[in-house]
Parts: structure tokens; C-alpha cells; sequence
């Protein structure tokens, strides 16, 4: 090995309601997380990975129950999926850690741990491997991802350092959209 | 009930994701079509051999064959040339969606869907 490793990484910062891949040995994903949860995927023989982060809110009509939108959640995670594909990934070899989704804010109630239920429920139904998972509780939690490695490193941070983070609403003038040929 | 008047439309939809095929399946048969589903476009073009179908919704990335090459597919032979098939993708480029248009797709849809939008779109190119 004659590069040695870079001296300081190109940092990513992964916010609410993005995803983004990258195999380049150079970046570190970054995010923080309250009641949100992320999603870091990794292929280690593409040594390819990705980290996508969400805060679902009810599904539009309103349930009682703590169901979230997960058809929007379904999305994102397609959006990060589709993205390691592009890059040499396969889906079939994909391992998943998942964190965040704590309880941290009571006037959105029991929100992390439904979102933490929609992600588990999520890789399960699609047979994705879970490597990992430090999900719940009460705290916020800082998520280091490199993606070429897929190596994680997750610290708990103090609540206040977590944005206030809202449910997020469909962008709903962007979906859905029909174009006949 | 409105869901009757889309009774014999049958649908076969594409996907290799199972999340997106049981909300797709609970979205059109909630519609009232009929729903027939096939995991990839390997799988789809093996079904179409022995079944017919007013319609094929595709997902874009698949393994085995994706939704360029199950549409070409279809395009080549003579029993599907003139099916309607819609792309439905979390694909929002340009290039991708005029590679689907060449091939002979019938129109794009972009995830997460509308339910609503999905079904005029399905009602308009079945019609």
C-alpha cells in the first residue's frame, strides 16, 4: 500500500430526508440524530455504502394507532438502495445497521420507536441482513459512517446538540407525477 | 362502490422490492383491478408467455432483467407490442426516462406514487 490514508475526510452531511452512496475511500458520512432514524447499508465486496436518514409522521388520513407513512419511508429507502446499485452494489449482499429513532421529544410520543418499527419491518420484509442496531431510548446519537469501509461509529450526544426535528410531509407537488409518452 | 368499474382490468406489476409489491397489490386491488406481480423482468416475461394482461407497471432496477430490457422485450414480439406499460421509478432523469420512452414505454411514473394519479393513469392508457 503505497497511499496513505487521507489525513482529514471529506465530510458528508446526511440530512432528514436524503440519501447518498459513495464508494470513495476519502468520505465520512455524517449525521445526527434525535428521534430520526439512519440507515447505513454496506456491501463489502463492492466496498460500497450509503446512509439514508428519515423521520416519518402519521400517514395522511390520520390513524390512531402509531403507524407512520411508511410508503414515503419505502421511498427513501429505495432512493438509497437504487443509488448502492448504481455503483456496483448488490442488493442481495447488503448488511444494515440502523440507528437513532429515540424517544426524545415528548410531544411527538413514541415517534423514534415507530420509525425504529417501519426500518426493522422494512429489511425484513426485503430480506436485508441487520448487522447491527442501536435503536430507541432517550437519546440523540451522532452517526460517523465511511461507506468504503463501512465502518460505523455511533456516539450518544447530549439532547440539545440533536436538531428539533419534525415529522416530514411527503413533498407531495414532486410525487406521483404521470407523464404519458 | 367505484372500484367496480375497473373490474376486468387486470395489471401485472414488476418489482423486485416485496415492500413495494404488497403496497402496490393493496393500492390496485383496493382500486378494483385485478393484480398479478412478478418479482423481476425475467420473471414477467416467463408469465407473459402463457397469461395475458391489460397492462405492465415496471420498476426500472431489477436483477436478472431490469425495465429497459423487459420492455424491449415485450417490443420485440408480436403478442405485447401494442401493451400498454408503464415505468414506475424513484428514477427522476431525463436520460433514463427517454431511454424508456425508445424502448417503447407507454408512460413514467414517479414513487413515492399517488394512488389517485396511478389510477387515472392506468384507466387513461387501458381505456
Amino acid at each position: 500500500m503505497n497511499a496513505a490514508p487521507p489525513s482529514s475526510p471529506v465530510r458528508l452531511t446526511i440530512l432528514q430526508g436524503e440519501a447518498k452512496a459513495s464508494a470513495d475511500p476519502a468520505v465520512e458520512m455524517t449525521t445526527i440524530l434525535g428521534s430520526c432514524v439512519a440507515t447505513c447499508l454496506y456491501d463489502p465486496l463492492a466496498k460500497v455504502g450509503g446512509m439514508n436518514h428519515f423521520l416519518l409522521g402519521e400517514p395522511s388520513g390520520g390513524s390512531a394507532s402509531a403507524r407512520v407513512d411508511g410508503d414515503y419511508g419505502l421511498y427513501l429507502m429505495e432512493v438509497l438502495i437504487n443509488d448502492m446499485l448504481a455503483q456496483g452494489a448488490l442488493k442481495q449482499r447488503l448488511r444494515a445497521r440502523l440507528y437513532g429513532g429515540g424517544n426524545l421529544n415528548p410531544d411527538l410520543g413514541a415517534i423514534g420507536s415507530a420509525n425504529a418499527r417501519f426500518a426493522r419491518e422494512f429489511l425484513r420484509k426485503e430480506g436485508i441482513e441487520k448487522a447491527f442496531e442501536d435503536l430507541e431510548g432517550t437519546h440523540a446519537r451522532r452517526v460517523d459512517f465511511r461507506p468504503a469501509t463501512g465502518q460505523v461509529r455511533c456516539r450518544r450526544i447530549a439532547e440539545t446538540a440533536a436538531p428539533t426535528q419534525k415529522p416530514q410531509a411527503r413533498p407531495s407537488d414532486l410525487v406521483g407525477g404521470v407523464e404519458l409518452f | 362502490m367505484s372500484g367496480n368499474t375497473n373490474r376486468e382490468i387486470r395489471v401485472l406489476t414488476v418489482d423486485d422490492s416485496a415492500s413495494m409489491r404488497a403496497l402496490l397489490h393493496a393500492t390496485l386491488k383496493s382500486r378494483g383491478f385485478e393484480v398479478e406481480q412478478a418479482e423481476d423482468g425475467a420473471e414477467a416475461l416467463e408469465w407473459l408467455r402463457e397469461n395475458q394482461v391489460d397492462l405492465v407497471i415496471t420498476d426500472i432496477n431489477m436483477p436478472r432483467l431490469d425495465g429497459f430490457g423487459l420492455i424491449e422485450r415485450l417490443r420485440e414480439g408480436r403478442v405485447h407490442e401494442g401493451r400498454p406499460i408503464l415505468v414506475l421509478t424513484t428514477e427522476s432523469s431525463d436520460s433514463k426516462k427517454a431511454r424508456a420512452r425508445a424502448a417503447g414505454a407507454t408512460g413514467w411514473i414517479v414513487k413515492p406514487f399517488d394512488a389517485d394519479k396511478l389510477t387515472t393513469a392506468i384507466r387513461r392508457v387501458t381505456h
